[in-house]
């Protein structure tokens, strides 16, 4: 029965409420506030003062920085989503029931084991004397520059959501109504076409959703771009470790970190938008 | 109120947000009935009975379990058990545990409860299944696990939703003389809410039609059956043939209906003036057949044959009258035998007086 | 062998089966490798392998540090399972249960947190935590952990609770059970292999949740801090020891959970 929430309810929604109020809104609130704060001495001055806003987007190495991670991320999210696309495809529609409960378990895995060791092994196969140059020596070619490289950052991102992505992208295409294909081959529609013109805008929101959270998590990466890309070029990430690190500038690391958030926002509506534009709902 | 009253609801309104899902319910349930609420879905019939259960509260107005009002009363607190339309088994219990819930909740000691149990389980024929799980049991037995289980408190009133909806035809019925059989040995209230007109008739004592909300007539199934109190009823039993007009003195000084049809003879109209707009209901197994237009009949329609449709020995003639009405006629197969039935073919449709039914409304 | 399906291409199966084998590789290669290497003797991992060898290990074992992490780890994973799937079930429950006003809000506070990136909660957190002293101590690591996890055991709690029938709880209530027994005998007893499947899940998590840890945590390190203090300083095969342990460890409460989650019609073990 609809009541409205008694004590017996609050006992169940507060906790959490409060819980996130107090360590997940508060904090990213702190966050804005922060962003207005002064150094002086390393020591933090509450106060409203635009200098940090002023200073970090007067400098060309945050807008190098952020135009980088912009476009790494950009890179990731296409190169995951079409890499992710036939594997998701077949684990959908060219194996059996039994199978693809199996496939799906594998690729869940990979979030219970650290990213951290994941990247390190990468290092393995890409260092001067890793695997990969060790094999290519085998046939008498390099050793190539693989590590420290943004290819290798690239690796790193690919590591970090492939598998979120192929989930994500198998459960979409696993809601398409079957005969839907069933009806676009009848129609004459070749297999190939009926990927493009009925799999594809079918499974749209499921795709660009699946994008998205690949956009998410290599925007805010900080893993890959140190151990694998070196460093080198600056992410947003990798700044805001050095700025919190450089003479307690806080303040100016809030600036960044909300500049990020502020881009994730607008990417997010905007991805969000496209994936439902034309839904009734 | 009378004695032998147990419910009453006394302008008892539900609304949902700006829907209105019951409107002034005023009606009674006697000590010791079987009473069916039946509906179409969305008519109000199982809000009307979880108001009962005190798993919604009126809006406005007085229910009385017993004489004293239960409107303030949580679920929990009233008996008044339910057998749901999905069961509500508890999954995780097995039969005999789900037998002893409502014993345990009422803290009854754990060897009382699990005689009572056994009992029940024994009196519904499933006490070798006690220690079973749910998901072992057959459809019907199930259907008695869930009796067991609301009967095990022994309650004044027992509620049904519309229980029997996920059997099969044959198990439907052999549950419906068990349900029978049960409520006439316990003595215990039955109000069996349904969308089944089979199932109300075959079972209740009287029987509540609702409608959007409200109750369009009340009544032993024998009643509503032959004379239903309004036009929604007539056509939601869908058993009658029905016609529209104006009633009239006729030459002979009895009373007529006049459709555009024609003008048919009744005998029933009593507290209805010439001139007033009414409805006529003939049962189709009161409707009969000829070939040639009948003489000395006074309510005669000629009627094109459209289609038929046997259902065992009955078999129930199609036909369309002038404007496009539709007129049945149902019949055994021996009484059709001699009649040329052909699509198309024009044939004369008529009844007795006596057995047309006038409801006061056009 | 059924006969030939004119609809299905042979050549384009099998190329999307070998591409599907090669998605596989890539994904299990770093995981696959990292098992392998921690039993390598070489200093500098690469090919060919050098002798079988249990030497990292050992080196991991010797190590107070790491074992002192790695208590610190189990630690805070079971706090962090137990709040986290506490929160979880109460939010499960609310959506479930209730309609109200700015439920809207509700849900994205409850499901939101992952979907920040770990480097900007890890720096809010750290921030605002060390303004009202809670920062540099086991607590401060638990509670951001908490912020990460609970949406998870929401999301897997309410998954259970829209397997049940509606009708069973509203059912308990008709039987006589008041709001609290129906949630004792009745949600509980459901939920149950959910709530347990959350719990090993949500700690599993907080094992691989360094990056908040890292930013939250003063001396206090779990073993993924431990983790990162290896590669930042010198790079040395000890981490395959530890991710291939962690790794082990994980599986095995997701193993666990996965048990849990897909066994049908669950007895609880404690009724009488």
């Amino acid at each position: 029965m609809r009541r409205p929430i008694s004590l017996y309810g609050l006992t169940f929604s507060l906790p959490l409420l409060i819980w996130q109020v107090l360590f997940f809104v508060f904090p990213l609130l702190f966050l804005v506030a922060l962003s207005f704060w002064t150094v002086k001495n390393f020591a933090l001055r509450p106060g409203f003062d635009t200098v940090n806003w002023t200073t970090i987007y007067g400098r060309a190495v945050f807008w190098q920085a952020y135009g980088t991670t912009l476009a790494l991320a950009a890179a990731a999210s296409v190169l995951t989503t079409v890499l992710a696309f036939p594997a998701a495809y077949a684990i959908a529609f060219k194996l059996s029931d039994t199978a693809r409960r199996w496939a799906v378990f594998l690729m869940v895995i990979p979030f219970f084991t650290s990213y951290l060791v994941r990247v390190y092994s990468w290092q393995i196969f890409l260092s001067d004397n890793g695997i990969f140059n060790a094999i290519l020596g085998w046939i008498g070619l390099g050793p190539f520059a693989m590590l420290n490289t943004p290819g290798a950052t690239m690796m790193g991102y690919l590591t970090l959501s492939y598998p979120l992505v192929v989930l994500l992208q198998v459960f979409s295409l696993t809601f398409i109504d079957r005969t839907l294909i069933e009806a676009a081959h009848n129609l004459r529609c070749g297999r190939l076409r009926t990927v493009f013109e009925v799999i594809i805008p079918s499974a749209r929101t499921g795709l660009v959703i699946a994008a998205l959270f690949c956009f998410i998590l290599s925007f805010g990466d900080f893993v890959s771009p140190v151990y694998l890309g070196g460093g080198k070029p600056t992410t947003l990430s990798i700044l805001i470790t050095d700025t919190t690190k450089s003479g307690q500038q806080w303040p100016r690391a809030a600036v960044i970190a909300l500049s990020m958030i502020g881009t994730l926002m607008i990417v997010a509506f905007t991805a969000v938008t496209f994936a439902y534009r034309g839904k009734t709902k | 109120m009378t004695p032998d009253t147990l419910v009453s609801f006394e302008g008892v309104v539900k609304r949902f947000g700006g829907f209105v899902a019951v409107q002034r319910l005023d009606f009674e349930i006697r000590k010791g009935e079987f009473l069916a609420i039946m509906g179409s879905s969305g008519c109000g019939k199982t809000t009307t009975l979880r108001m009962l259960a005190g798993l919604e509260a009126p809006s406005e107005g007085v229910i009385r379990l017993s004489g004293q009002p239960v409107n303030d009363l949580p679920t929990w607190r009233r008996d008044t058990p339910m057998v749901w339309q999905s069961l509500a088994l508890f999954p995780f219990l097995n039969v005999r545990e789900n037998v002893e819930f409502a014993l345990k909740m009422r803290g009854t000691p754990k060897a009382e409860r699990r005689r009572r149990a056994e009992q029940w389980l024994e009196r519904m024929h499933i006490g070798e299944f006690a220690e079973r799980n749910i998901s072992q049991l057959s459809g019907g037995q199930r259907q008695r696990v869930a009796l067991a289980r609301s009967l095990v408190v022994e309650p004044e009133i027992l509620l049904l939703d519309e229980p029997l909806s996920a059997l099969d035809a044959a198990l439907k019925v052999r549950m419906q003389s068990v349900l029978k059989n049960l409520q006439r040995e316990t003595g215990i209230t039955f109000v069996y809410v349904t969308h089944s007109q089979s199932e109300a008739f075959s079972m209740a004592d009287r029987v509540v039609i609702m409608s959007r909300g409200k109750i369009e007539q009340i009544g032993t199934p024998q009643d509503i059956y032959r004379r239903p109190g309004t036009r929604f009823v007539a056509e939601f039993l869908g058993s009658s043939n029905i016609f529209q007009g104006t009633l009239a003195r006729d030459a002979q000084g009895g009373s007529a209906l006049e459709t555009p049809l024609g003008s048919f003879a009744t005998e029933n109209i009593t507290g209805l003036e010439a001139g007033a707009q009414a409805t006529m209901t003939v049962l189709d197994t009161k409707t009969h057949l000829a070939a040639e237009r009948p003489a000395g009949e006074r309510n005669v329609l000629a009627a094109r044959m459209i289609g038929e449709e046997f259902v065992g020995s009955v078999a129930t003639i199609y036909l369309e009258a002038a404007g496009g009405q539709e007129i049945r006629v149902q019949k055994g197969h021996d009484q059709l035998a001699a009649l040329p039935l052909e699509i198309g073919r024009e044939l004369f449709v008529h009844w007795n007086p006596a057995d047309a039914h006038i409801i006061a409304e056009a | 062998m059924s006969a030939h399906d004119p609809n299905r291409n042979r050549t384009v199966d099998r190329g999307l089966m070998i591409y599907l084998v090669l998605a596989y590789a890539f994904v299990f290669a770093p995981i696959a490798a990292s098992f392998v290497f921690s039993f390598n003797s070489d200093r500098f991992p690469s090919l060919p392998l050098g002798s079988f060898t249990l030497d990292w290990y050992r080196a991991v074992a010797d190590d107070p540090l790491v074992w002192s992490g790695a208590r610190n780890t189990f630690i805070v994973g079971v706090i962090v399972g137990v709040i986290s799937t506490l929160l979880g079930f109460g939010a499960a429950y609310t959506d479930y249960r209730y309609k109200f006003a700015g439920k809207q809000v509700y849900l994205a506070l409850a499901l939101l947190p992952p979907t920040i990136p770990v480097i900007i909660l890890g720096l809010a957190m750290l921030a605002y935590l060390s303004r009202i002293n809670l920062s540099g101590n086991a607590l401060s690591v638990i509670i951001s952990h908490v912020v990460v996890c609970a949406p998870f055991a929401m999301a897997i709690i309410r998954l259970r609770l829209s397997q049940m029938d509606p009708a069973l709880e509203p059912a308990a209530w008709n039987l006589g059970a008041s709001e609290w027994a129906a949630m004792r005998h009745v949600i509980l007893p459901f939920c149950a292999p959910a709530i347990f499947g959350a719990l090993f899940i949500t700690m599993a998590l907080s094992f691989d949740e360094f990056a908040v840890a890292w930013f939250v945590s003063g001396l206090n390190e779990t073993l993924p801090v431990k983790v990162l203090g290896f590669l930042q300083g010198q790079v040395s095969p000890r981490i395959n020891a530890i991710g291939t342990f962690v790794f082990i460890l994980s599986m095995t409460l997701v193993i666990l959970a996965q048990l849990l989650l897909s066994r049908r019609d669950a007895r609880p073990a404690d009724e009488e």
